[in-house]
């Protein structure tokens, strides 16, 4: 997709500000969210720890905005992944009204549900993948791993791959010559083989990087390799119609248009900007008619034909599939491939997983605690392989857990969250070495370390309590039943993040006086 | 992971204010009154048990007269054999008395307390029959299930050739075959629902038995050296009750539907076929036939079409079974926590 | 591999409970008292007689109970049992005097073919009706759609399926007040007094006894819309019953499959909302209603008898209820059996269907 929407964050991959989610529950309304904000850098990897309940989870969905609805609700914020607020046309949604906490009437808008999961459907898995904490759930338990993955990448990179095979039909002789040249110069076996990789994929023809490395470890007779070269291109064109194939490619490129052309009409509607409005309107309707006009009986053959028009998209994507799996360290990718998820181990779902989440190589990774159902081995390998992902691409992750083990391994920055307010942010070695919420002092004496054993106390401390419920939350400060350092003050007003040291920041009167105000608002 | 809880929060101390059985069964209500629609079920069913009642110990209440069916019993085999043509009901209305305001039906007989007695032997033998058909199914089934091995096989197998044959089939077959040994139509009829019905139950309680066995609690029972009768009778037996309930009470629905089809097919010895006259919803319905056949006919002529001797006590039986169901519907989902509001 | 042994398996399942079906119908047969049994091991004694004279008639013929027990060793319950076995598979089924004194087996034959075409387009209907209707009720629950759909399928499962037949005959027949319309004959199968197609055995037609296919093969178009018009009635009757089965486990299961995780997965990947519906909600919800097909049949075997008689339509449902009125043993005790069978075959299959579809089972 065209990156035609900027806002002048690029350096900052995701940004959630101001976040305020509810769930509406016969019992009351639950306020799992407020207030929260954080933001994730390129190629930065950001940890949300908390405990259960704490509201981790909810932030992550809501992220994607894909929080249930009914029950829950994202009531105010804005997201931006990749410099687009995908919460632009949020209050325009839904109304809300409530009436009593256990009567809450939401009048759903269906038309502009319906427009705001269409341009999200095309925003989550391309810019923005997640990965989940039950690889035995997560995935269709009736498909293969291979249809799965593949229908990740046939829905975001229909353009690409249309493009890929047509380089592939039209590859002459000429081009070949090139590549061989190129190849035949690069000094050694580990460098000409990524080369290979690359080009393969290019051309659409990933399955012969095997061939084409070994002709060139063999060989190094120019004349031979051109002609093997030659051949073996030749078995993979299939004589594809080219005409169909290009239009194939103009069409999704509309489409793809359009969809760009929907993003920028809700940031005009939310700018309330009539002129850019129309203008934009205007555009949507010029590609809508040209589908219509010139893409009419492309549309119907392919309502009716779209098994036999897929198969060479089809056939890429196996080879995508293949190479993905083969990135995420998975042995026999083959067999995998055809595999339902109830004939693997939870750990080799998990790459899956990974290898679906990268299918288009999104920008950000959301990873809802991915390794929490794994045992201790297979955990080590999956977070290897994320930081390696993480390094390869430039991913930036948002990783959410409550093992306080997993974030020191594998995060740059900390959030800590707490009844659904972020309480302290900072790197993670000020986290573990210079915390200064009394809730992330309280998580660090509570993690089990071995030499405690030998010290005079060996008993663990804890936090005495639990995590409230949200449904009536404390007043103010939502820690202060559970704080050791409880004031007065703690259970009349809420504290505000503050940076209380540079690039710490903490929600707490013993480091701040400043107070969070509270606004009165139709859902409270 | 740092939840850990101290003393102080665990209920042990802080006690809570009744006991868990009590507390269960006040969510299981609230719960249940959340589903106004299963309220609602269970408030016109009591209206209809209300209705038998008075009708079993007083029915002057309703100015019916005393002798109900007399009028039927006495004239009906004989209108039956003589083939004379039917008089024409009264319509629905006022003018002819409380008794008459539904209307007359073959014979001129009152619909109303037509229905009020039908509905007395429907209500009645249908809860004969699930009561007999729960007791039985769940005594086999619980042991089976808790015993295992060879008793459950040889139960699964049992119940699997009475789930083979379709229940209106098996039905109608042991209501004949029986009549003879019996005596009574009627009898071999209700003895036929029972055989049909009692493997419903034992298949739902051994599944029960067999999830419950596994529990914690009535391991740590055994390891305590609680005895296998003692078990079945103390933790068993109380978790299997409340999904046989909500069963019962769907069944009902579907017993009284069963009864009216065969007093329709005229099998089982209901009013007007059998030596036995039985007033039965399903009998009353199916008299209106009579009168279908002239519906045609009376439509040329510009008559008053009868149609009340099949559409008013139809409706009578659908008020009913659609009650139970969704009486039956919303104690399930009232008593499953996981759905639960 | 694993599929062969499963299947294999499952059909030796089927051993045991045709025994214990056999067993039952020898059950039946015994609860019919000495009288009947003669009556039903003689074919000469067959006449329409009560209960009472037929036994005076017998005592005046010399079947006293004792001569009874004596003549048809049926002192000896093993060795009859398995005589008696031995005549259920053979197909020796004795006689009936209904609908004419045939052997059982031929009037359940000639009569079954109209059942089978009765009980197919029930379910090709329901099946029709219910998968875009419960996948539709199903994406959209506790909403006013859903209501419907709920009272819908609780009307299905409340009514006494005579009663919805004569309401649609008021309502559609032309035999019925025509309020709506009367396009649709009210009463058999439309093959009584029709010409241009062989007419066979008990009134049905010839070759296949089925009026739908025989008048195709006569070349005679009118005869078939005729037989299309006198099935919509009672086809519409038993979909009518088995739809809200059918309709309310498929909600419940597109209920249950759209809060499980992968249907976020998916939403997570950027699957367009009516692909998450088609694609993983629908498929997850289908599979499990296989299972319940079976269920269904016996619904299904159980309307056609009612509707059957309403609509005076010539079926085995038909044949069982008159062979039921006329206590005619051998009838009875061959339908119970026949039914059994086709009950038992169906379940198999649903299981064989279902291990075939679903990757997840492999016993």
């Amino acid at each position: 997709m065209e990156q035609s929407i900027q806002i002048g964050k690029e350096e900052k991959q995701l940004i959630v500000e101001d976040l305020k989610v509810r769930f509406f529950t016969s019992k009351g309304i639950v306020k799992a969210i407020d207030n929260l904000s954080f933001y994730i850098e390129e190629g930065e990897s950001y940890g949300l720890v908390g405990e259960s309940g704490s509201g981790k989870s909810v932030t992550a969905t809501a992220a994607m905005d894909l929080i249930p609805d009914p029950p829950g609700r994202i009531i105010r914020g804005r997201i931006f992944i990749n410099g687009y607020n995908i919460l632009n046309d949020l209050e325009r949604l839904v109304t809300i009204k409530v009436r009593s906490p256990y009567d809450v009437r939401i009048r759903r808008r269906k038309r502009l549900i319906k427009r705001h999961n269409y341009i999200m459907s095309g925003i989550r898995g391309d810019k923005v993948s997640m990965i989940f904490q039950e690889p035995f759930l997560s995935l269709n338990p009736v498909m293969t791993i291979g249809e799965q993955i593949k229908e990740a990448i046939l829905l975001h990179s229909r353009v690409e791959i249309s493009n890929s095979i047509i380089k592939r039909e039209t590859l002459n002789e000429d081009d070949i010559a090139k590549m061989v040249d190129t190849l035949m110069a690069q000094p050694d076996n580990q460098t000409r083989k990524k080369l290979i990789a690359r080009m393969c994929s290019q051309y659409a023809i990933p399955d012969l990087a095997k061939p084409f490395t070994d002709l060139y470890e063999n060989s190094t007779d120019r004349e031979f390799i051109m002609k093997e070269s030659l051949a073996l291109v030749s078995t993979k064109k299939v004589g594809l119609n080219l005409e169909e194939l290009e239009q194939a490619r103009n069409y999704f490129l509309l489409k793809d248009r359009e969809h760009d052309l929907y993003l920028k009409l809700i940031e005009a509607e939310k700018q309330e900007d009539e002129v850019k409005i129309d203008e934009v309107r205007k555009q949507i309707y010029q590609i809508k008619s040209q589908i219509r006009s010139d893409y009419l009986l492309f549309v119907l053959k392919r309502l009716f034909l779209k098994r036999f028009m897929d198969r060479p998209f089809e056939e890429y994507a196996d080879g995508r599939v293949l190479e993905l799996l083969t990135e995420v360290n998975i042995a026999g990718p083959e067999r995998v491939m055809d595999a339902y998820p109830h004939e693997l181990s939870g750990g080799m779902l998990q790459r899956c997983m990974i290898a679906m989440a990268f299918s288009s190589n999104p920008k950000i990774l959301i990873a809802d605690e991915p390794t929490t159902a794994l045992d201790v081995t297979t955990q080590a390998q999956i977070l290897d392989l994320m930081r390696e992902v993480n390094k390869t691409y430039n991913t930036s992750i948002l990783f959410i857990t409550h093992d306080l083990a997993v974030i020191a391994e594998m995060c740059d920055r900390v959030g800590v969250i707490y009844g659904g307010n972020l309480v302290e942010e900072a790197p993670v070695k000020e986290i573990f070495y210079n915390a200064k919420h009394p809730y992330t002092t309280g998580l660090m004496n509570a993690i089990p370390k071995a030499e405690r054993r030998y010290e005079k106390s060996a008993r663990l401390e804890s936090i005495p309590g639990s995590v409230p419920n949200l449904i009536s939350p404390p007043s103010g400060c939502r820690f202060h039943p559970r704080c050791k350092f409880k004031m007065d003050i703690c259970s009349e007003k809420k504290p505000k993040l503050v940076e209380i040291e540079k690039n710490h920041k903490a929600a707490c009167f013993l480091y701040s006086d400043e107070v969070e105000e509270e606004v009165e608002e139709d859902v409270p | 992971m740092v939840e850990e809880v101290g003393f102080e929060q665990t209920g042990l101390q802080t006690g809570k204010r009744y006991s868990p059985r009590v507390e269960q069964f006040t969510a299981t209500l609230k719960s249940f009154l959340f589903y106004k629609s299963a309220v609602a079920g269970l408030i016109i069913v009591l209206i209809y048990v209300g209705i038998t009642m008075v009708d079993i110990f007083d029915p002057a209440l309703f100015g019916i007269p005393a002798a109900t069916y007399t009028y039927i019993n006495t004239y009906a085999p004989q209108y039956a054999t003589t083939q004379q043509t039917y008089p024409s009901p009264f319509a629905p209305g006022f003018s002819h008395g409380f008794i008459y305001w539904f209307g007359g039906t073959i014979y001129n007989y009152p619909l109303l307390p037509a229905m009020f007695a039908s509905l007395k032997f429907d209500l009645g033998y249908s809860f004969l029959i699930v009561a007999i058909g729960a007791t039985a199914g769940s005594i086999v089934g619980v042991t089976a299930g808790y015993l295992g091995r060879w008793a459950d096989e040889l139960m699964m197998r049992i119940t699997d050739i009475f789930f083979s044959i379709p229940f209106l089939i098996i039905v109608i077959a042991f209501t004949v075959a029986f009549t003879a040994p019996l005596h009574s139509s009627l009898n071999a009829m209700l003895l036929a629902l029972i055989i049909v019905w009692w493997p419903i139950y034992a298949r739902l309680t051994r599944s029960l038995a067999l999830s419950t066995k596994s529990l914690n609690y009535v391991e740590a029972a055994t390891a305590a050296g609680s005895s296998r009768i003692r078990n079945i009778f103390y933790h068993v037996f109380p978790n299997v009750l409340s999904p046989v309930f909500v069963q019962i009470s769907l069944d009902l629905g579907s017993i009284i539907l069963i009864f009216a089809t065969l007093s329709f097919l005229g099998v089982g010895g209901f009013f007007p076929n059998g030596t036995y006259t039985f007033p039965e919803l399903g009998g009353l319905i199916s008299n209106g036939e009579v009168f279908m056949l002239s519906w045609s006919t009376n439509k040329i002529l510009g008559t008053a079409i009868i149609w009340w001797p099949i559409v008013i006590p139809g409706i009578f039986l659908l008020i009913f079974t659609v009650s139970i169901n969704l009486f039956g519907d919303g104690l399930r989902d009232a008593l499953d926590p996981k759905l639960r509001k | 591999m694993e599929l062969k042994y499963f299947i294999i398996r499952r059909g030796l399942i089927i051993i045991p409970t045709l025994m214990g079906l056999t067993v039952l119908v020898f059950i039946l047969l015994w609860a019919f008292g000495p009288y009947q049994i003669a009556v039903a091991f003689n074919p000469d004694l067959h006449g329409n007689h009560g209960l009472a004279t037929l036994a005076n008639y017998l005592d005046q013929q010399g079947f006293s109970a004792a001569v009874i027990n004596g003549q048809l060793q049926f002192t000896n319950p093993i060795g009859s049992y398995f005589r008696f076995v031995a005549d259920l598979f053979t197909g020796n089924w004795g006689q009936v005097t209904f609908p004419s004194r045939v052997s059982t087996m031929t009037a359940i034959g000639v009569f079954i073919p109209n059942t089978i075409q009765l009980a197919l387009g029930a379910t090709i209907l329901s099946v029709i009706i219910a998968i875009p209707l419960g996948t539709y009720i199903g994406a959209r629950p506790n909403t006013p759609a859903d209501a419907v759909g709920r009272i819908f399928s609780l009307s299905g499962y409340a009514l006494p399926a005579f009663w919805l037949g004569y309401i649609l005959i008021a309502l559609f027949a032309n035999h019925g007040i025509g309020l709506v319309a009367s396009a649709f004959p009210y009463s058999g199968s439309g093959v009584a007094g029709a010409t241009g197609v062989p007419i066979g055995e008990f009134g049905l037609s010839d070759p296949t006894h089925i009026l739908l296919i025989d008048s195709l093969l006569a070349g005679n178009l009118s005869l078939f819309v005729s037989a299309v018009a006198h099935l919509v009635l009672p086809v519409v009757t038993i979909t009518y019953g088995i739809l809200a089965g059918i309709l309310r486990f498929i909600r419940a299961g597109m209920v249950d499959a759209a809060g499980q995780e992968f249907i976020k997965t998916a939403r997570a990947k950027g699957v367009p909302e009516r692909l998450v519906i088609k694609k993983h909600i629908r498929k997850n919800a289908l599979l499990p209603t296989v299972t319940v097909l079976g269920l269904l049949i016996s619904g299904l075997l159980g309307g056609v008898v009612t509707v059957e008689i309403v609509f005076n339509y010539l079926g085995i449902g038909y044949l069982a209820v008159n062979f039921a009125l006329g206590v005619q043993v051998w009838g009875i005790l061959a339908l119970t059996f026949v039914f059994g069978l086709i009950l038992m075959i169906t379940n198999l299959l649903v299981d064989v269907v279902y291990a075939f579809l679903d990757p997840r089972i492999r016993y």
